[in-house]
């Protein structure tokens, strides 16, 4: 088992937003939560995100750079893709970001 | 109904944490207590009419007197069994002892215990009792079936309702006799979001006609094979409502809620949505 927090936010001071990891991309990014400093869109969260989890962008992203379809990418609860601007929506300090698989509850 | 276990060594002060707790608990809704015991239960002692029934073969005994103030007696219950059975009349339950059980617990004493560990205090004087029943508040309840069918039963819309429906999803060991026997499953939430859409559902059933009051609750962590998983409990005025709402509810709780299965068979583990 990985450490449960990886903290990327490197200077003091400057928006930090919040991804959360569930089910195998938990696992393959060996944390449930991942702190990202300053970023000004859901896109630039997830490069910095993906740079430093190898097995995690294998699993989040096709061979054109893409989000799969089976990856669900959330800005505070929402789809970015449903009801937002997909990888352009804007995030800023305290927003929290979740990326998971398919739900599969019951 | 919220359950909390209070475990430490012998004479660490548990009993004292109890008191303390159900005294509280008590202002803010129906306690029950547990205590785990090393020895058979003396209250119905050789020679009394409840011991000779229990003597006799009775599997449960109850002394009832006049006033409704009353003991039981039985064999072969498990915690899990008594929990449930509390679970449809108490808000809360507070257990004593059990120190390797999966329930949130209050430690005393510096001791070993199972996660998850809510508060660990020295002795009773150390905890701070208002903090503790914070917490115990804010834990995931404990529902089974008949504790949701009770609290819809004491809906004020109750007087309307001519139906109550339910569904209940359980851990099936195998899809078919050949099938590998599937021992567990693991479920993780989305704490917030799953919430929020959860309450989303219930709200949009709520809002049919002739659908009266909704519950929905997931388990999260270990289910075993044969325990339930999800319940969905509508009161309507009539069946067809009813039914229908059931039927919805889990579907869009299905689709729409953030919770993630792993699968745990004798021979292999896997998350469910890899192998749809």
């Amino acid at each position: 088992m990985g450490p449960s927090e990886i903290d990327f936010s490197e200077r003091d001071g400057l928006p930090v937003v919040h991804w959360k990891l569930f089910a195998d991309l938990r696992e393959r990014a060996g944390a449930e939560t991942v702190a990202v400093g300053d970023p000004r869109t859901v896109g630039e969260a997830l490069d910095v995100l993906l740079a430093e989890h190898d097995a995690l962008r294998e699993r989040v992203l096709d061979a054109d750079g893409d989000v799969v379809a089976d990856v669900n990418v959330l800005k505070n609860g929402a789809n970015v893709f449903d009801a937002g601007d997909g990888l352009d929506e804007p995030v800023g300090e305290g927003d929290e970001l979740a990326l998971f698989p398919p739900v599969s509850g019951g | 109904m919220q359950v909390v276990s209070v475990v430490g060594a012998s004479n660490s002060g548990k009993t004292t944490v109890v008191e303390a707790l159900a005294e509280r608990l008590a202002e803010r809704g129906r306690v029950g207590t547990v205590k785990h015991l090393t020895h058979a239960p003396d209250v119905d002692t050789d020679g009394k009419d409840t011991a000779r029934h229990r003597a006799a073969g009775a599997s449960e005994t109850y002394g009832l007197v006049d006033d409704g103030d009353w003991f039981a007696t039985g064999a072969d219950a498990t915690l899990a069994d008594v929990l449930d059975r509390l679970a449809p009349r108490h808000d809360y339950v507070v257990v004593e002892g059990y120190s390797g059980s999966t329930l949130p617990k209050i430690a005393l004493g510096d001791r070993d215990v199972a996660d998850p560990v809510l508060e660990r205090a020295d002795s009773p004087d150390a905890l701070d009792v208002d903090a503790v029943v914070d917490a115990i508040d804010a834990l995931e309840p404990h529902h089974t079936l008949s504790s949701l069918v009770a609290d819809v039963e004491s809906s004020p819309r109750a007087d309307r309702a001519g139906a109550i429906a339910t569904f209940t999803g359980r851990v099936r060991a195998k899809d078919d006799p050949e099938d590998v026997e599937t021992t567990h499953l693991e479920f993780e939430k989305y704490d917030g979001v799953a919430d929020q859409r959860m309450a989303a559902i219930r709200e949009a059933l709520e809002g049919r006609e002739g659908v009266l009051d909704v519950r929905l609750h997931h388990r999260t962590g270990v289910v075993d094979a044969g325990e339930d998983i999800v319940f969905v409990v509508v009161l309507a005025g009539h069946r067809r409502e009813a039914f229908r709402a059931v039927e919805d509810g889990i579907d869009r709780l299905k689709d729409e809620v953030p919770l993630f299965k792993k699968e745990v068979t004798v021979d292999d583990e896997f998350w469910r949505h890899d192998r749809p």
